[in-house]
């Protein structure tokens, strides 16, 4: 009898696990187009190494990202050369390259030719006051070389440890600074200085009107793949109707899945759903599949987002996408959170960048419109390229990481209005 | 995507006498030409090359475009409006289809 039921229980568990499998959509083997799947080429990374994003094509594939355990170098004593002699003008050549850093990115110093300086940390103009001692100047290399021996919380990136600035670079950027000291001169140019600078809002006017944003007539073309049949002899319109219909659908994405066992995006779900049920090639950050996904999210303008973090799956989801935002990546060792916490970089400028704060909400105008690519970005182009100041090498565009990482941040668009496409700069 | 659909803004609180800019755009594709064995095939390419505009019949705006228009050309103009009235705005393509929309401007 006792063995009886155990096999009727086994019984149970296999046919259970049998459905279990043929429900379940590996999403692992990416259905990004080639480029947006990252890969590198003669050691660039092959998106960057062409127009218009010439000049970063950088390999990182040596340094820790989200998916590997690399070891990132330990803090390092540094101590200060006594042979070695700094030259002060080589090093402000140097404090404003942008192939070192640049420190101007989060640094302000003084000159009209520092443009665009940022304020992410701090303000340098008075430093050679606060450093004039030659003990203080032994703190200032070693700050330089590997800030996290002097400041475990600091997260600017170990510039000596991992090679980007040698010691005879750090001491001619310690000759600069020290000519950083007196009484400040005037400033002629308030946008100079990040501190007085205004910031740029609605810079672009409406950009719900076709005839401003270029992206509405692109998307409403998708109406297109929408109704056209694919070679298995379905329509997305021949399930869900008219395109009308999909209002409000969009608020909830990022949404769990059970049957890939992931959080997806709206372009997720065209590129995984959508192609398998109509049989249609729609890669994601494909021309299509952006188009597609913008024309479904528009259908839910002016709509509050109300994506899913209480269920079981969407909470740990949006636990790892949270602990993902807090760690650290790459060469420079920043993590998401360094620009877009408010106690971080949120809301202050990265050179002429403004940063968004994660509290306001980055995701409710994707995809957008970027004016300065004449492209339209999804959320996963931008996060792609966000990994180019982390140091680290992008991961696939329909990658699990960015699908948790994007619903953590759209959490926090919950209850504000849909305004898709957006247009940016 | 539906061709020839054609949008036009202007924008409200219009008084007589004001100059208004008049934004309009066309969705129609633009045929990218050709090359075969170093020269241009030479057929009728499909493009936008003419558009109009009429104001309560008057014209006040017409504009000639080569091929080096856009697909979904947008083009945007000032009017100097003494009366209410009827915005008419008609473009052509090359292969001789016409495509028009109108608005009214209210003071």
């Amino acid at each position: 009898m006792k063995h009886q039921r155990m096999w009727i229980v086994g019984l149970a568990a296999a046919a259970f696990a049998t459905v279990q499998a043929a429900d379940f959509v590996d999403t692992n083997q990416s259905r990004a187009t080639p480029e947006a799947q990252g890969g590198i080429v003669d050691g660039k990374q092959k998106r960057y190494a062409g127009p218009p994003f010439g000049g970063v094509p950088n390999d990182w594939s040596e340094w820790p990202g989200y998916r590997d355990d690399k070891p990132y170098p330990a803090p390092q004593q540094a101590t200060l050369p006594a042979d070695l002699k700094g030259d002060a003008d080589n090093g402000r050549k140097l404090y404003m390259s942008r192939a070192k850093a640049p420190c101007t990115g989060c640094h302000l110093i003084r000159g009209d030719d520092v443009w665009p300086a940022g304020n992410v940390s701090t303000d340098h103009q008075q430093i050679g006051d606060r450093y004039a001692t030659p003990e203080a100047e032994a703190v200032l290399y070693q700050y330089i070389y590997d800030s996290r021996v002097i400041n475990p919380q600091s997260f600017m990136p170990p510039w000596g440890t991992v090679g980007i600035l040698s010691p005879q670079e750090i001491v001619d950027i310690i000759a600069f600074l020290k000519t950083q000291r007196g009484p400040l001169p005037e400033e002629k140019d308030p946008a100079r200085n990040p501190n007085t600078r205004p910031l740029p809002e609605n810079y672009f006017g409406d950009n719900l009107d076709p005839t401003n944003n270029a992206a509405v007539v692109l998307a409403e073309g998708a109406i297109d793949t929408w109704t056209r049949q694919g070679p298995k002899g379905k329509s997305c319109a021949d399930c869900h109707g008219e395109i009308e219909k999909m209002q409000g659908i969009a608020a909830q994405y990022p949404k769990y899945f059970p049957l890939y066992r992931r959080v997806m995006s709206m372009e997720d779900l065209v590129a995984w759903h959508g192609a398998d049920e109509t049989g249609l090639e729609l890669p994601s950050q494909g021309a299509e599949n952006i188009h597609l996904a913008l024309l479904i999210r528009m259908q839910s303008n002016g709509m509050p987002v109300a994506v899913d973090i209480e269920s079981p799956e969407a909470k740990a989801a949006y636990e790892r996408g949270k602990a993902l935002y807090y760690q650290r990546v790459g060469q420079r060792n920043h993590a998401c959170a360094d620009c877009h916490d408010a106690d971080r970089g949120g809301g202050k400028f990265l050179g002429g960048r403004l940063l968004g704060k994660k509290t306001d909400g980055m995701t409710r105008h994707f995809p957008t419109l970027r004016t300065n690519f004449a492209q339209i970005w999804d959320m996963r182009k931008r996060m792609q390229w966000c990994m180019t100041p982390l140091g680290m090498n992008y991961l696939p565009a329909d990658a699990v990481e960015y699908a948790e990482i994007e619903l953590y941040l759209t959490s926090f668009d919950n209850g504000k209005p849909i305004s898709a496409p957006g247009m940016r700069h | 995507m539906a061709t020839g659909q054609v949008r036009i803004r202007v924008p409200d609180g219009v008084k007589a006498g004001d100059v208004v800019t008049v934004r309009v755009l066309v969705t129609h594709p633009m045929e990218v030409l050709r090359m075969e064995g170093g020269k241009p095939v030479e057929k009728n390419y499909n493009f936008i090359h003419r558009m109009a505009a009429t104001y309560n019949g008057k014209t006040v705006f017409e504009a000639e475009t080569t091929q080096a228009v856009s697909q979904n050309p947008f083009f945007s103009f000032p009017v100097k409006v003494t009366e209410p009235g009827k915005l008419q705005i008609q473009f052509e393509d090359t292969e001789g289809r016409s495509y028009t929309g109108e608005t009214d401007i209210k003071f």
